[in-house]
């Protein structure tokens, strides 16, 4: 699968009305949502991967070349995510929610687990996303890359991912609200981070501190804008053609409030050096 | 969660399978059943190997070989909700704190660095550094793999992803199906045969493939699936209180001679049994223990649960059996 993008910057002061004005373009409410974000890099045994080559007289065969070009090729950092609400914050410490709080968190919770109204990793749903590098050489004044969503197991995901090659780097969440126009999907979303403490954290939290401790990466607290259309075949240049034109379509009618535009091709850069 | 056994009979690459002979000797060793498919069956299964592991011997002179890791896609017809991944334990577990049997001395594992991941090879030249313990694997179970069980969806997408995004360490070497087998109610067992074709890289036949399920009474399919809510009032038999693992493990080896017994009249010769598989019930155990749990809390509990009930009921259904074909299906290649 592809996803076509475009980019802007939105500063804080002018988010509430910018939410109203993709509010009145898209005829419906925004869907606020939180996500941790979990970031994997692929690894792989150093040591085995110098295959011999060149300077040889033997003629390799093609299926060695095949394998050498294979262990030579590209490997990526790629994301795990999970959904989660602002309930599921302030769990260890917390105070307990009064009385009259009887909203539901969106996580399932075991009965034997903490109760309904903590979090609950061990039930916690996630999703693999993998994004590649921004295609380069493109003509078009979009961003287009190679992308692949799956859902994943609930609870701890980190030995299916060691198993499958990828080791846990680091975490944080995003937080933001969905719009649906036609065929784009719209994201008006900023990076928090967790607050740093002494505990050096070498897998995921198993609990999520208080959620107004989470400090947005960005000191002002300005927020992206990421206006994106999923294309199912990347290969078939009429839908890439016509997914660009709906994304410059959108761009047009929101000029006299953002500035949508391509990213740089190499801070989207996912390959694990 | 049925217990199954597998079975599955090599053939030549242009002779005839044995699946003529397994469906004649089914129809003359249990003259009193009739002997009509009551549906059909497919099954799909595609294998992955460790990259640098492919390479023949001579491409790398003087470098050790490793022990081949595997990543097994499978899927059932008779799991339609489905897709069953399993996979080898890594040898290395570069970002977890040390334990007793890893051979990475504490002070460099836990040595603070801002991403310690970002450099693998800081990590794992430390065993290289204390000799021969570099290809040392961590785990004292060398071959334990990791069932995962996934939507169909993101089945077919894993799959995609390992072969795009992850080419240096996984391959893919063989696909093989079975297209359209046949299923025959026999008695207390279900039975399910067909031919084994290989897909990819080169059209061949494989051999047959026959799994024999147990459809008696059973200790195992008497527990509740693991988000069913107990409920006093339901009359639900809460007796799985008094079920011990043991229990469990005497259930599937009792079967299992059953399956054993079953396969024995039908006399067919060269059958490579996958039966008692590394982990099995795991799941089940699983699931018991979560049962367990849940009896010792109050229903009040247990129902506010039931609002949020997830989509699967089962997520680890035929888990047991997607282990059996993995291991009668691992081809060496």
């Amino acid at each position: 699968m592809h996803e076509l993008l475009l980019f802007a910057s939105v500063p804080v002061h002018q988010r509430h009305e910018l939410l109203q004005q993709l509010a009145g373009l898209t005829a419906m409410q925004p869907r606020h949502c939180l996500e941790r974000r979990l970031i994997f890099k692929a690894y792989r045994k150093p040591g085995l991967v110098t295959v011999r080559t060149g300077a040889s007289q033997d003629l390799q065969s093609a299926e060695l070349q095949r394998l050498n070009k294979m262990l030579n090729g590209g490997m990526y950092y790629t994301q795990v995510v999970g959904s989660v609400s602002e309930m599921d914050f302030g769990g260890a410490g917390a105070a307990p929610p009064g009385p009259d709080d009887t909203a539901m968190t969106d996580t399932n919770d075991d009965a034997n687990a903490p109760p309904a109204d903590q979090y609950d990793y061990a039930h916690q749903p996630w999703r693999l996303e993998f994004r590649d590098i921004p295609e380069a050489g493109t003509r078009s004044a979009v961003t287009a890359r190679v992308m692949s969503s799956a859902a994943l197991p609930r609870g701890d995901i980190v030995p299916p991912m060691n198993a499958w090659g990828y080791s846990f780097v680091t975490e944080y969440v995003v937080e933001g609200d969905v719009f649906i126009h036609n065929d784009i999907v719209i994201f008006l979303h900023r990076v928090l981070h967790y607050p740093t403490t002494d505990q050096e954290y070498r897998e995921p939290r198993r609990q999520l501190p208080v959620f107004k401790d989470m400090a947005p990466l960005e000191k002002s607290g300005s927020y992206v804008l990421q206006a994106s259309i999923t294309v199912q075949d990347g290969s078939n240049q009429e839908t890439m053609k016509t997914a660009s034109q709906h994304l410059f379509g959108l761009r047009e009618q929101l000029k006299s409030a953002v500035r949508l535009e391509q990213a740089d091709r190499l801070s989207l850069d996912t390959r694990a050096k | 969660m049925p217990i199954t056994g597998v079975y599955f009979v090599p053939s030549h690459p242009n002779a005839s399978t044995a699946l003529g002979t397994i469906t004649e000797r089914l129809r003359s060793a249990f003259v009193d059943e009739d002997l009509t498919p009551i549906g059909r069956w497919a099954l799909e299964h595609k294998l992955m190997r460790d990259t640098p592991g492919c390479l023949p011997a001579s491409a790398n002179p003087g470098q050790q070989t490793s022990k081949p890791r595997y990543m097994q896609f499978l899927s059932l017809s008779h799991y339609p909700h489905h897709g069953f991944i399993y996979t080898s334990e890594p040898l290395e577990k570069p970002f977890h704190p040390p334990n007793a049997a890893s051979p990475v001395p504490p002070s460099s594992a836990a040595s603070p660095g801002a991403h310690p991941i970002n450099s693998p090879g800081v990590v794992n030249a430390t065993p290289q550094s204390t000799g021969s313990n570099a290809a040392t694997p961590v785990s004292p179970t060398t071959d334990a793999m990791r069932m995962t069980s996934v939507p169909p969806s993101a089945y077919n997408t894993l799959f995609q992803h390992f072969t795009y995004a992850c080419q240096p360490f996984w391959c893919h070497r063989l696909t093989v199906a079975v297209p359209n087998g046949a299923v025959y109610d026999m008695g207390d067992f279900r039975v399910r045969v067909g031919d084994v074709r290989q897909t990819f890289p080169a059209a061949r036949v494989r051999g047959t493939v026959v799994e024999i399920e147990w459809r008696g009474p059973s200790v195992i399919e008497s527990l509740p699936l693991s988000d069913a809510i107990p409920d006093a009032d339901s009359g639900i038999d809460v007796s799985f209180v008094a079920i011990e693992e043991s229990d469990i493990d005497a259930e599937l080896a009792a079967t299992a001679s059953l399956i054993r017994e079953f396969w024995t009249r039908l006399q067919v010769d060269g059958g490579r049994e996958s039966i008692l598989v590394p982990s099995l019930g795991k799941e089940i155990k699983d699931r018991l223990a979560s049962c367990k749990r849940r009896s010792a809390v109050p229903a009040e509990t247990a129902l506010e649960n039931a609002t949020v009930q997830e989509a699967d009921p089962d997520p680890y259904a035929g888990a047991d059996l997607a282990r059996q074909y993995m291991e009668a299906l691992r081809f060496n290649r």
